[in-house]
């Protein structure tokens, strides 16, 4: 049954791309694989040493003559040594130059998955990339030290063994090349095609088992609740199974290569004792050559024994190869402008005609937008869910391109700025920031790696938790736990609200900043937003403009990607439009 | 080998028993391999014999040749016999691991999970259950046969060359004496080596998790200096354990290597002296490797073992880990018959010796009615909604359930009278459909269309490219918070229950579909006992009751209007919407 097609024809690319990424190690890779070649050559020249050595001592003492034992000794011990300090030396240097790539491919990977996000990572889970980074980059290991290494050593090895078998007997280096071929290239193409079904499946089940597994931790409260347990377990187990299947099916192919590699063996030391027999009989081949050739032939395969195990395991190791550069070669949602930015000297945006979409097919989320934040002014933008306020913060931080109109920031196109240098610019106060499983500091320095403990303590007072902080144990080396779940919705936000503080941006965007904080909080907050915003341009999103009206000079009011009324806060709510609309359905409820 | 066994160990190898049949069947196949390559030794040995020596023609030979290619063919089937059972052995113990485990983690409960990282427990189920493969299927199996072969080349060569088997019995036991000198330290670092693996576990799902925010701080390049370190770490560490393998096996070789050295040049001198005849001779040096052989691959497959117990310290913290829920009730009780009225009487609960988050906390949730818990954050809410569910159950006091200890009942069919939305509802990996479903799995469509039209969620999935059939997942991506909210009060109307806990219920909600929903909570509250934690005025409309809490005590009782209109806690706490219009 050929299985070829679940492979993709790329993956010949896929296997020369990884090669070349191998290049600063080649010296490495080369003295690694001479090292190799020279320990199977030793291996082989004792066994066959040996063999000679004894049937030529059986026959001097059955002749009584005496024989030239020093030379045979000398090889013997010469090969020993070699094939022990080879393999040792090999060793250390094929993994230290593999893992010092890995370790940098892994650094590789996020360097090219970080501009990606987080337009580009949308359909990804992270479980399914934290896979990715980890060990899908492990697995590559395999293709370098049991595919690229030992198919140069069995090659060239293999050359050299049957050119000396040759030098003895043509007709048994002939058959040997027969069975060698075999073993080293018929049986790998084999497993190669066979395993490339239960490979690829075993990369998937991993991924998706580390899903399901993610899932049931994270929402365990959820399942029970709903007496999903069970049939979360049940697809756990399934996948499990399904996983331990695929593991099966490589097994069965190991038990299968192992045993098949044998048998070559053994068939071609059979052939060769058929051949040799008649020669020694007939006198032209001496008697100690027939115990040598049946040990050197035996010995041969072991340049080839690697090769089947390893083309087993390629097809895996190419799923995960395929998985990595499908993430490498995601276009990046935007480019960043070849030139450094313009300088920001006036903290004001203005919009123009700006229309916006996901993808060429979808509805406009963004038809039309006409918006102007003067320097210093606080604008607050309010709309229903949908509306598409959350898109406009998601282009003005240039997550996304747009496809018409323009924004210009200090009467710059915005597309002419570096990203990061426009996030310099912007600060955000977002409704779902991350708290990072680490402590307090590290995720206030997040904001500015080189902030002191005064800036963190003036931050964090400002956002009121720094009493909370400072009664933690360990104050502001207290972990907050993954998803900073140790600590209430309330004081995480209000540590992810210090963080934006620190970043100190002349723009500051807060999208939703006071939702799920209980209303005393809130408005103890005010003071803080208030006290941030002197000085700054800011843009207000909110569903419910509820106490921040105090805050802002003017609402623009957006319904369906596009602006339907504009105004101050008293003449909004004093006439009968969307925002009235809008503040009377919080109020009845 | 009379190794100190680990815990860890001791306790892969208590997994062994149910499979033992099945490895003793993989130990006897390997076996019988080891027997007919002897069996193939020795008419190697007899054929080169009659040619070399006795120089007699092929036919003479012919016996002895003849019968090989029946033995090889048998070989090869019993090569791939022993490794199906040894995988099947394996396979077992790993899939009833797995099941085990995550039944375990289920057991151990949300509390237990909440900050730990998810990314480390899921590499546990999964990378962790797949290293011990190894154990199972190699190192166990292997071990018998690194004794056992040996013994049976031991048999054959005794009666051949005993001075040759006298060298085999005394360099023998040097192997595993050194493997065990370096063993020790092995097994240290391949512990460390997991755990590192767990720390890159966890650290890169943080990371990518919180991608996005990293951006937005410019953060996410810096985090590359991070990726590296890390990388850096796992390497080095990787190394560390590799160099111990590596010299542990080089060791091994040399001491093989010495060895059939020994045993080559004893019999090769004997035999130029005429003490020995060469087919004793010959057979005892084709054998003399493969009597090494087992013992070398056992130090290959020490490298599995160390995995596989470097794994299992990760599993048996685990299974170790003590049941903090109370256990299920030795006798329950029946569930009195809905609607629920349930009453706290003076229930305390601390997370920890510095962490009391309910003290002596009494009220009561009154029948078919709506109460709402209001509180500053950190007042208790949620440690009161966890305990209402059974994640905890309280270190003082009592929770009544129509008079009856909540203790009482049998916990999941507790759970299944409750609907409940947290703060922050997870969405599961699959589509709009199973998520909403998960509620009740036997919902018809139209059931479903129904919930999601009563939860104002029917739009919005309309919208969506694929319908109901869009697949969601991990925080929801491509949802907004409003619209999981909505897929979130959707699995409680799908659920009919008769208690239904909402936490923030309109978090995340415009106006417009704020008074959508409070009309759906409306319906929902109908004949039903609902418990509500909201701080808006909007929302505590609905509620009969208020209760104020603060600081794990209560406040306040009372209507809602009543407590607004005194001035007190609830008036603090609670928003007024929309805001007085700013001077």
């Amino acid at each position: 049954m050929k299985r070829t097609s679940t492979q993709p024809p790329s993956a010949a690319r896929d296997l020369w791309r990884l090669i070349r990424l191998f290049r600063p190690y080649r010296a490495w890779m080369a003295a690694g694989g001479a090292l190799a070649l020279a320990t199977v050559l030793a291996n082989v020249g004792l066994m066959a040493v040996s063999g000679w050595f004894i049937s030529a001592m059986a026959l001097a003492g059955l002749a009584g003559t005496t024989m030239n034992y020093f030379t045979p000794a000398a090889l013997i011990r010469l090969f020993a040594i070699v094939r022990t300090g080879g393999r040792y030396l090999e060793r250390l240097v094929t993994h230290e130059a593999t893992f010092r790539l890995l370790s940098e491919l892994r650094v590789w990977f996020y360097t090219r998955l970080e501009p990606l996000a987080p337009a580009r990572l949308q359909r990804y889970r992270s479980a399914d990339m934290a896979s990715r980074i980890q060990s899908d980059i492990d697995s590559l290991n395999h293709v370098y030290l049991r595919v690229i290494v030992p198919i140069a050593v069995a090659a060239l090895g293999t050359l050299i063994i049957l050119a000396v078998m040759a030098a003895f007997s043509p007709a048994v280096a002939a058959t040997s090349a027969m069975f060698l071929g075999m073993a080293g290239i018929a049986l790998p193409a084999y497993l190669r095609i066979r395993a490339a079904g239960p490979g690829e499946k075993l990369v998937q089940t991993r991924a998706a088992l580390r899903g399901v597994a993610v899932d049931g931790i994270q929402g365990l409260a959820e399942l029970r609740v709903y007496g999903a347990v069970e049939r979360h377990s049940a697809s756990l187990r399934q996948l499990s199974d399904d996983h331990i299947e695929a593991q099966g099916g490589l097994s069965k192919l190991t038990g299968f290569s192992q045993g098949a590699l044998g048998l070559c063996a053994n068939l071609a030391l059979w052939v060769t004792m058929l051949l040799a027999i008649p020669r020694v009989y007939a006198g032209t081949l001496a008697a100690p050559d027939l115990a040598l050739l049946a040990l050197f032939v035996l010995a041969s395969f072991e340049a080839v024994a690697p090769l089947p195990q390893a083309f087993q395991s390629l097809g895996e190791s190419l799923s995960a190869v395929r998985r990595l550069f499908e993430i490498i070669d995601a276009e990046p949602a935007i480019l960043a402008p070849p030139l450094p930015s313009p300088p920001l000297v006036e903290p004001r945006v203005s919009i123009q005609g700006l229309c916006f979409r996901y993808g060429d097919e979808g509805p406009w989320v963004l038809a039309g937008i006409d918006l102007e934040l003067a320097a210093g002014k606080r604008l607050a933008l309010v709309g229903p869910t949908g509306a598409g306020k959350s898109t406009l913060v998601q282009l003005l931080l240039r997550f996304w391109e747009y496809p018409a109109g323009k924004i210009l920031l200090g009467g710059h196109d915005l597309r002419a700025f570096q990203p990061e240098d426009l996030r310099t610019h912007i600060a955000v106060v977002s409704q779902d920031a991350y708290l990072f499983n680490a402590t307090v500091r590290e995720n206030l320095l997040i904001a500015r790696p080189d902030a002191s403990d005064e800036q963190l303590v003036a931050a964090c007072r400002t956002a009121q938790i720094h009493d909370f902080v400072a009664s933690l144990p360990a104050g502001y080396d207290t972990e907050l736990g993954e998803g900073g779940t140790r600590i209430s919705g309330g004081q995480a936000r209000r540590i992810a609200i210090a963080r934006a503080l620190l970043l100190d941006a002349p723009i500051l965007i807060l999208d939703e900043p006071t939702e799920g904080l209980d209303p005393p909080t809130a408005r103890a907050l005010l003071d803080a937003i208030h006290a941030l915003m002197q000085g700054r341009s800011v843009l207000l999103i909110t569903h419910r403009l509820d106490v921040l009206a105090a805050l802002v000079d003017e609402v623009v009011v957006l319904e369906a990607g596009r602006i339907v009324e504009w105004g101050t806060v008293q003449a909004l709510a004093s006439s009968q439009g969307a925002y009235r609309r809008l503040q009377d359905d919080l109020a009845e409820g | 080998m009379s190794e100190t066994v680990t815990p860890s160990e001791a306790w892969l190898l208590r997994q062994q028993t149910a499979v033992r049949a099945t490895l003793n069947r993989a130990i006897a196949l390997g076996m019988a391999n080891g027997i007919m390559l002897i069996a193939q030794a020795w008419l190697l040995a007899q054929a080169i014999n009659a040619v070399a020596l006795m120089h007699q023609p092929l036919h003479a030979a012919l016996p002895d040749l003849l019968p090989m290619p029946i033995l090889f063919l048998v070989r090869f089937g019993l090569v791939q016999a022993q490794e199906r059972a040894a995988f099947a052995a394996a396979a077992r113990v790993q899939g009833e691991l797995r099941e085990q485990l995550f039944r375990r983690l289920q057991a151990l409960g949300p509390l237990w999970l909440a900050g730990r990282a998810s990314g480390d427990l899921a590499n546990r189920l999964g990378a962790g259950i797949d290293a011990l493969e190894g154990y199972y299927a190699r190192w166990l199996p292997h071990r018998a046969l690194s004794a056992l072969i040996p013994l049976a080349i031991l048999v054959a060569v005794f009666p051949a060359d005993w001075i040759s088997g006298l060298v085999l019995v005394f360099t023998a036991p040097l192997i595993p004496l050194f493997m065990m000198l370096i063993g020790k330290s092995a097994e240290e670092l391949n512990q460390r080596q997991w755990r590192v693996l767990a720390r890159m576990s966890a650290r890169f799902l943080d990371t990518l998790q919180g991608l996005t925010t990293l951006k937005l701080f410019n953060a996410s390049r810096r985090e590359t200096q991070v990726v590296a370190q890390i990388s850096e770490t796992y390497r080095l560490s990787t190394m560390k354990v590799l160099r111990v393998a590596f010299l542990s096996s080089v060791v091994l070789e040399f001491l093989s290597t010495v060895s059939i050295a020994v045993v080559a040049v004893l019999i090769g001198f004997r035999l130029l002296w005429h003490d020995l005849p060469f087919l004793p001779g010959f057979f005892v040096l084709f054998l003399a490797p493969e009597y090494y052989f087992p013992l070398r691959s056992l130090g290959a497959h020490y490298h599995a073992r160390m995995e596989a117990i470097g794994a299992a310290e990760g599993l048996l913290e685990v299974f170790e880990a003590p049941l903090a829920e109370a256990p299920p009730p030795v006798s329950t009780s029946p569930l009195p018959p809905a609607p629920y009225r349930i009453e706290f009487l003076e229930v305390g609960f601390s997370y920890g010796p510095d962490r009391q988050a309910l003290s002596g906390a009494s009220f009561a949730l009154e029948a078919g009615q709506v109460t709402a818990v209001v509180g500053p954050s950190g007042a208790g809410k949620s440690t009161l909604v966890n305990l209402l569910l059974g994640f905890g159950s309280p270190s003082s006091g009592r929770i009544l359930v129509n008079g009856i200890d909540l203790s009482r009942f049998e916990p999941a069919s507790w759970l299944a009278q409750i609907a409940w939305i947290p703060q922050r509802p997870h969405l599961f990996a699959g589509s709009v459909l199973d998520n909403v479903r998960m509620a009740r799995h036997e919902a018809s469509l139209d059931e479903i269309e129904a919930a999601t039209r009563a939860a104002r969620a029917h739009d919005f999935i309309c919208n969506l490219p694929q319908g109901l059939d869009t697949v969601v997942g991990e925080r929801g991506f491509g949802l907004s918070g409003g619209q999981i909210q909505r897929l979130a009060i959707a699995r409680a109307f799908l659920k009919r229950a008769p208690l239904v806990i909402l936490d923030e219920p309109t978090a995340h909600l415009d106006g417009a579909t704020q008074s959508q929903v409070l009309a759906a909570i409306r319906e929902l509250a109908h004949g039903r006992t609902l418990l509500m934690i909201t701080h808006r005025v909007a929302t505590l409309s609905l509620a009969q009751t208020a209760v104020v809490l603060e600081g794990g005590r209560v406040s306040e009782i009372g209507t809602p209007a009543r407590l607004m209109a005194a001035d007190g806690a609830l008036a603090r706490l609670a928003a007024v919407h929309p805001a007085p219009v700013a001077p």
